[in-house]
């Protein structure tokens, strides 16, 4: 699987054998509802044991051997969240700050939306955007589940956001292909490249350059998809790099990645591209991840 | 935006049924949008916001039911821990009757109307209702699962 990938993916083989173990299941715990450390006791009380999943952050777990996070009062009072260990990354890495005015580009189901209401104290102001009406039920849901008193939900195309006052922080995660939630955990299981995948580029070099536009000067944008096509990523942000006068930003929020590729085949990225970031599953143990922080100059 | 009657009005019943300080509030806007209020944090930047086409602000914090109002499940969790009085602890045994739809009985010296439910005494679960020496869950039955008593 994936195999046209194995230029740049390091180790592939033990790359491609990780997609065959189930994803561990990761729990962000919630401090705008509970002390993390108070959860712990709670369920550790019901023999459920979370370990640290970050030597740097007090609220990333693995709860080994919960099947159903989900079902648990605890789930029901917005306690934890069960989130990708890389999912919590990206908020981790744009790190917004408190009162500042942020705009979540496609933010349904809310998971990201909500690490950054915690990470902001709920204070300041999130936009927390997604086209599909559908979709505003479960955002909605997750947001008002977990205590998240500090956004409001618009449902406009992200690429076609409008502009009335530039925002302090921007996160597009944007709608990808999605490899890197691939898991070969059951025989019937096989990847499957859709026509629609084809399309995704296009929209992505929308959003990117869109997202820029919003963001103030000194501001900070953090792309991200769940998938390894550099078309999706490096490409991707090639593009902005082309056409604004953006620049990456290092991310250095206390976890190892791989950087992002410069070359691929006989493309060629810009040298920059370097301070991107992948993350790959043999090597964290969760989902297949790439994210590029991005900066406006003043 | 609702009125400062309304503000009155509402958080006003909180205190006066739970002992919730009314300034508790006094960081939030409270907007009304049909049946029902929505509560969220004051900010500057609501005000950039304004122009936008919002669907939704913050949570929903009270609905109107046939003529009262009720306070929601989420505005209760965030807020019922500074209630002092009509609260009630509750105990797994109850919190399974409560998920079966039924009733149980209780000994409260308090009128007829909404009681906090906390369970095992830390946590705020959301309301009940007291009548006739009874009282039965507000909290939606999706949503709070009898599943979520296997552990």
């Amino acid at each position: 699987m994936f195999e046209k990938y194995q230029e740049f993916i390091p180790e592939f083989l033990q790359f491609q054998k990780s997609l065959y173990k189930p994803l561990p299941i990761h729990l962000r715990a919630n401090p705008l509802k509970i002390d993390p450390g108070r959860l712990l006791n709670l369920l550790e009380e019901k023999g459920v044991f979370l370990r640290k999943s970050s030597d740097t952050d007090r609220t990333m777990y693995i709860a080994p051997g919960l099947e159903s996070p989900g079902n648990m009062v605890e789930y029901f009072l917005g306690y934890y969240h069960p989130q990708a260990f890389t999912s919590c990354l990206a908020s981790i890495a744009l790190s917004p700050k408190k009162d500042s005015y942020v705009l979540d580009m496609c933010a349904s189901p809310g998971g990201k939306t909500s690490h950054m209401a915690q990470l902001m104290y709920n204070t300041g102001l999130i936009v927390a955007n997604d086209l599909y009406p559908s979709r505003h039920i479960p955002l909605g849901h997750t947001l008002e589940r977990l205590g998240v008193t500090n956004a409001v939900i618009t449902g406009y195309q992200a690429q076609e956001f409008p502009l009335r006052k530039h925002f302090d922080f921007v996160l597009a995660d944007v709608p990808c292909s999605g490899e890197g939630r691939f898991r070969k955990i059951h025989d019937t299981y096989e990847y499957k490249e859709t026509k629609a995948r084809y399309a995704l580029p296009d929209l992505q070099k929308k959003i990117i350059l869109k997202g820029f536009d919003l963001l103030r000067k000194n501001g900070v944008m953090l792309y991200s998809t769940c998938t390894y096509n550099p078309e999706e990523n490096e490409s991707v942000v090639s593009f902005l790099l082309d056409n604004r006068d953006a620049e990456i930003l290092p991310i250095n929020a206390g976890f190892t990645y791989e950087p992002g590729i410069t070359k691929w085949g006989d493309t060629k990225y810009d040298k920059r591209l370097e301070r991107t970031a992948r993350f790959y599953p043999h090597r964290i143990d969760s989902v297949g991840f790439f994210m590029a922080r991005i900066g406006k100059r003043g | 935006m609702a009125s400062e009657d309304e503000r009155h009005y509402l958080f006003g019943f909180l205190k006066e049924r739970f002992g919730i300080p009314e300034d508790s509030f006094e960081e939030y806007l409270l907007l009304r949008r049909n049946k029902s209020w929505q509560l969220i944090k004051n900010a500057s930047q609501l005000e950039y916001a304004s122009n936008l086409k919002v669907s939704k602000v913050g949570i929903r914090a009270f609905q109107k039911v046939g003529a009262f109002v009720k306070p929601t499940t989420r505005l209760i969790q965030i807020f019922g821990h500074s209630a002092t009085k009509s609260k009630l602890d509750i105990e797994e045994e109850q919190l399974s009757i409560i998920l079966s739809g039924e009733k149980f009985p209780v000994d409260l010296a308090i009128d007829k109307g909404y009681v906090i439910l906390a369970l095992n005494s830390k946590m705020i679960l959301g309301l009940g209702f007291f009548v006739n020496g009874e009282v039965h869950s507000q909290i939606s039955r999706k949503e709070l699962r009898q599943a979520m008593l296997i552990y």
